[in-house]
């Protein structure tokens, strides 16, 4: 295997995506990103000097909306998901310290 | 009337309209279906029965009053579960999803309902459509009908299964790296996925965003065409959505006198299961027996797909999901200390092992210093592999190969080695990369009585070419026993 | 302090464009209302909802860009900024990083020392905006308010151009007036429609290298801004004499106890993982659009000037003020269409209509009588119909609750009385009753006439011609 994850980019990469890995875990997380990596490493052989990335294959541009209120009050609909909710707010712990 | 199970789509339809049965009694029985075999394949995570019952009864009383019309009218349909259908649960196979019941429906699913489609359930899927085999679900596997011991494919396996079993006439899946045509392959029926762009993803909870497409699941071409004629269509709604025509019913013609068809090689090497490469080409040349042109080509780059692929999808999947994190719908952590906190036990317990491998690759593709090394090359080489593709239409007018190297594999064996399992994706990747229509259409049945698909690409919004083909060749092939005749 | 030091700040300044609805949604971008009541699926980020563009956003950021003599990107892109936090419900801000609409501009401030210099913009890029958090220190909970989530914004990166708390209103004024003319946003700082992150450094005079920056985030006025700048360069400098280092971070003023705070957590990596977004698609303005644009722009400041002068021959000192603000400006030419009178509407403007402003506390922008009334107003006073002190009194009326002058003098019987016999006979009385006042005039001291005049006045209840009375009193004196 030529990439080697250290604990500290699974521990990185865990903060980024908000995820919590136990021991066990994170020592797959490690072997599989590694192998993952490998395989994608296969990319480099190719010579890509010049080649415009391609984020969008169609060359479709310009889709606007027009500046008109369309939207009435959602509220007891975008709230009736929330796991917490008061007043029509969604709750979190504080985010303040 | 008998055997209304084993009716297509469109022919149920036209039953309905002549009044031989209705679309009540359609209903019944593929509840009563469902009631009998979904406990041997679990196609489904939410079955509608009480809702559905009630649909198919306004239904029928709007094709008696002359309301609907439309071929699928009073047809009961599945649909994947990650569509959102308004007040009907919609997990995407997720425990993040236990619990989220859609304020709204998507839109190809709103086009359903408005052509008269009845909605019986949700069906099952890899979670957030991330694998190929339906087991990633956190709502248990689903089951191949012509083999329960054999995975159904994925990610939309549910719905394959589901189509294949008689639990439902159609279902909607969608399709990101294969996850449409892949399980149509491994189950027996029609699959297809569009051009990107063709069907709206509005209301598609999204997995990788630019190689997301919905497509239909269904017993014959004909279905096919029928059901994409009435999901496609531009919407306002979704910006990457395209203005194209979408009259596909009239591409249902037994006929491919000097269509030209291209065979890559590199379709047809190492990797490939030789009964499955018979079974294709047999297919190839029965449309050659009808005028078509065959020709081998060299396509090249199929082996740098899935690496693209998985850099792309991976890191799109990785900030798709981020809105999961149990603020504003779907699974919270029962206990935590602080917001991060909140956040990291929720989305730990919430996602399984597939969507979590993704996720950190994901992150770890665009975080600082990465970038450029892997998702910017990997836009340059789907750039690349997009010129390939447009070389080849520039000679062909589609492509003809395996939609998978294998046919279904054994419940169990494809989880242990992720990219063993990517590796399956192979034949139907690139098409998503370049954003291609791709149909699978069942070609023959292997010793070991699983079903082989043959997949035609086309060039983009040559969908129609596709059909045609598709159609001429299931007219030569003849019909093909589903395993709801089994027993 | 032996060591001299320069301070060098550059500027993010965030503006809340004045659109009718959100940058991806149809949903208003109405100021307040209860929490959550202008969302819908695309702003809170639900499962399946998709963003579409706001024409209207692009076309508010090109009149910028042209205004501040940027180049227009004309392939443009929009980017995914990563970063969880409750405020932003996709955990993803759609913004530009690597195509932004606008580069490369800049714009000319006065400096302290009455020079000119250029404070060069980096770019402009077109975002989406957070949501509120609602802090419930008792009940150890924040509540997420999504109305503000995805009202469109504008962030104007300026280059590190410059050197003081002075310069950096001079810059911050002229943006905001730029914007205004345009009609683009209101720019209230208080409101948060226009909001500055300070990033600043210190160097010794002299050294070319940049020393280590902070940003200051949360700065809500003029006053908070000079402030922050102040501390934040003592604090630099104090660091750099004691022989430490500047951390490079995110700080967060806190005016009313002026001071600033780290804004530092572990899980707060600072890794935005920035990639195109995906969902949209490029914005390509064509050479036709930009013109259009360009077509569209207003007159500016400088032109103003020029015209009001040529035009209406107003003091430098009126046009300096009265240009001074979008609102203003556009009252003055409003109500002098409709009246004819530049002058007396430039007086309005001038005289009680600052006062009013500075008595209630208020910005030119919080104007909000009609250009009708006030030219009313001047109508009634050039016909006589009401003298100068009641025209006060109406005034204030028509700045506070913008009153029809015409009616709001019926109401109130406030029409001067031209009734020569009722005005002769109130004259007689007042000169019966001040017969000190009457001698004094007699014996030259005009200064009695004014006197006998303010009596008359009173005792017609402010309802008199001044020059009327001040006829009949020396008729019959």
């Amino acid at each position: 295997m030529a990439n080697v994850i250290s604990d500290e980019t699974i521990e990185y990469v865990g903060i980024l995506a908000k995820l919590e890995l136990n021991a066990e875990e994170k020592e797959q997380a490690k072997k599989d990103m590694a192998s993952m990596l490998d395989y994608i490493d296969k990319l480099g052989e190719l010579d890509t000097e010049g080649v415009a990335p391609m984020s969008h294959v169609f060359p479709v541009h310009n889709v606007f909306r027009e500046d008109v209120v369309t939207n009435g009050d959602d509220r007891e609909n975008i709230i009736a998901n929330a796991p917490e909710s008061r007043d029509g707010a969604f709750v979190v712990p504080i985010t303040v310290e | 009337m008998d055997n209304i199970l084993s009716l297509s789509a469109v022919e149920l339809g036209a039953a309905i309209k002549r009044g031989e049965v209705t679309s009540v009694e359609a209903t019944r029985a593929v509840l009563d279906r469902i009631a009998a075999v979904e406990d041997r394949y679990h196609c489904y995570v939410t079955v509608v029965e009480e809702t559905a019952m009630r649909r198919a009864a306004e239904v029928q009383a709007k094709i008696n009053s002359g309301e609907l019309t439309g071929p699928l009218a009073g047809v009961p349909v599945a649909i994947k579960d990650n569509m959102c259908t308004t007040g009907v649960l919609t997990t995407c196979s997720s425990r993040i999803l236990n619990n989220f019941i859609p304020t709204f429906s998507s839109t190809a699913v709103e086009n359903l309902e408005k052509a008269g489609a009845v909605m019986i359930g949700k069906t099952n899927m890899d979670e957030f459509a991330m694998g190929s085999t339906t087991e990633t679900s956190a709502y248990g596997v689903t089951k191949n009908p012509w083999n329960p011991e054999h995975v159904p494919g994925g990610s939309s396996g549910g719905s394959a299964a589901a189509v294949a079993a008689e639990e439902c006439f159609y279902a909607l899946g969608s399709d990101t790296g294969g996850s449409i045509r892949q399980p149509a392959s491994f189950c027996g029926v029609v699959g297809m996925k569009p051009t990107y762009g063709t069907v709206s993803r509005y209301g598609l909870i999204a997995y990788g965003s630019s190689l997301d497409q919905i497509g239909p699941l269904c017993k014959d071409v004909t279905d096919c065409a029928t059901i994409l004629e009435t999901i496609a269509g531009h919407d306002p709604k979704d910006s990457t959505s395209v203005k194209t025509e979408t009259d596909f019913t009239t591409a249902l013609v037994n006929d491919v006198k000097g269509l030209k068809i291209g065979i890559p090689r590199d379709y047809f090497g190492e990797g490939l299961d030789p009964e499955v490469r018979d079974s294709v080409m047999r297919a190839a040349k029965l449309l050659e027996e009808k005028g078509a042109i065959l020709e081998e080509f060299d396509l090249s780059l199929v082996e740098y797909a899935i690496p693209t692929y998985y850099t792309i999808a991976a890191a799109e999947a990785s900030s798709n999901l981020e809105r999961f994190d149990g603020v504003k719908y779907g699974y919270r952590t029962a206990d935590y200390n602080g917001l991060h906190n909140m956040y990291k036990k929720t989305r730990s317990e919430g996602f399984g092992p597939e969507v979590k491998r993704r996720i950190m690759l994901g992150s770890f593709v665009l975080s600082s210093g990465y970038y450029d090394a892997y998702y910017l090359k990997a836009l340059k080489v789907k750039a690349l592999i997009k010129k390939a593709f447009d070389d080849a239409f520039a000679r062909y007018d589609l492509i003809i190969g395996p939609a998978a190297p294998t046919t279904a594999p054994k419940l169990g064996q494809s989880l242990q080695d992720p990219i063993k399992m990517y590796l399956g994706d192979i034949y139907t990747i690139s098409v998503n990369l370049a954003g291609l229509p791709g149909i699978t259409v069942p070609c023959g049945v292997s010793r070991e009585g699983l079903p082989i698909g043959v997949q035609m690409i086309g060039d983009c919004f040559r969908e129609k070419t596709l059909i045609r083909a598709a159609y001429t060749y299931e007219q030569a092939r003849g019909s093909y026993v589903r395993p709801g005749k089994e027993a | 302090m032996s060591r001299q030091y320069e301070t060098v700040i550059g500027l993010e300044v965030h503006v809340e464009l004045a659109t009718a609805t959100k940058i991806f949604c149809g949903c208003s971008t109405a100021f307040g209302g209860e929490p959550n009541t202008h969302t819908c699926p695309v702003c809170t980020g639900m499962p399946g909802s998709l963003p579409v563009l706001n024409k209207q956003v692009v076309e508010y950021a090109m009149a910028v860009g042209i205004a501040t003599n940027c180049t227009i990107t004309q392939n443009c892109k929009f980017d995914r900024k990563n970063y969880f936090y409750p405020d932003n419900p996709q955990n993803y801000q759609i913004s530009q990083l690597y195509l932004p609409i606008c580069r490369d501009g800049g714009v000319e401030i006065e400096t302290e020392e009455g020079g000119r210099k250029t404070v060069r913009i980096h770019e402009i890029h077109m975002e989406e905006d957070a949501g509120k958090l609602i802090h419930d220190e008792w009940g150890d909970c924040s509540l997420v308010d999504y109305n503000r989530s995805g009202v469109p914004l504008i962030e104007i990166v300026s280059e590190p151009d410059m050197r003081s708390a002075d310069e950096v209103i001079a810059y911050l004024e002229k943006l905001r007036l730029i914007i205004q003319y345009l009609g683009a946003s209101d720019c209230k700082l208080q409101e948060g429609s226009m909001r500055a992150d300070v990033n600043l450094s210190v160097r010794e005079v002299g050294s070319e290298k940049f020393g280590t920056r902070t940003e200051m985030k949360n700065l809500n006025s003029f006053k908070a801004i000079h402030r922050a700048i102040e501390h934040e360069r003592n604090r630099q400098i104090d660091l750099l004499e004691e022989g430490k280092e500047v951390i490079q971070e995110t700080r967060r003023w806190d005016d009313t106890k002026e001071y600033s705070y780290a804004m530092r957590s572990k899980e707060d990596a600072q890794d935005y993982r920035y990639f195109p977004d995906p969902d949209l698609v490029p914005v390509m303005i064509s050479d036709e659009w930009l013109a259009e644009v360009r077509s569209r722009q207003p007159e500016f400041r400088t032109e103003k000037m020029a015209r009001y002068k040529a035009e209406f021959d107003l003091p430098d000192y009126d046009i300096d003020i009265i240009t001074g603000s979008k609102r203003m400006a556009d009252l003055f030419e409003e109500t002098t269409a409709l009246c004819n009178q530049p002058k007396k509407v430039s007086n309005w403007l001038m005289v009680e209509t600052l006062r009013l402003l500075k008595e209630n506390n208020m910005e030119p922008e919080d104007i909000h009588f009609s250009p009708e009334n006030l030219a009313k107003l001047i109508r009634l006073t050039d016909s006589k119909a009401i003298n100068s002190s009641v025209a006060k009194e109406v005034f204030e009326a028509i700045f506070q609750e913008d009153v029809d002058p015409e009616a709001y003098v019926e109401e109130k019987g406030l029409k001067t009385v031209h009734d020569e016999g009722a005005l002769r006979a109130a004259v007689e009385r007042v000169i019966a009753d001040n017969p000190q006042s009457v001698e004094d005039y007699h014996n030259g001291k005009e200064k009695a006439i004014g006197f006998l005049v303010g009596q008359t006045m009173r005792a017609m209840q402010g309802k008199a011609d001044p020059s009327m009375i001040n006829q009949v009193l020396r008729e019959l004196l």
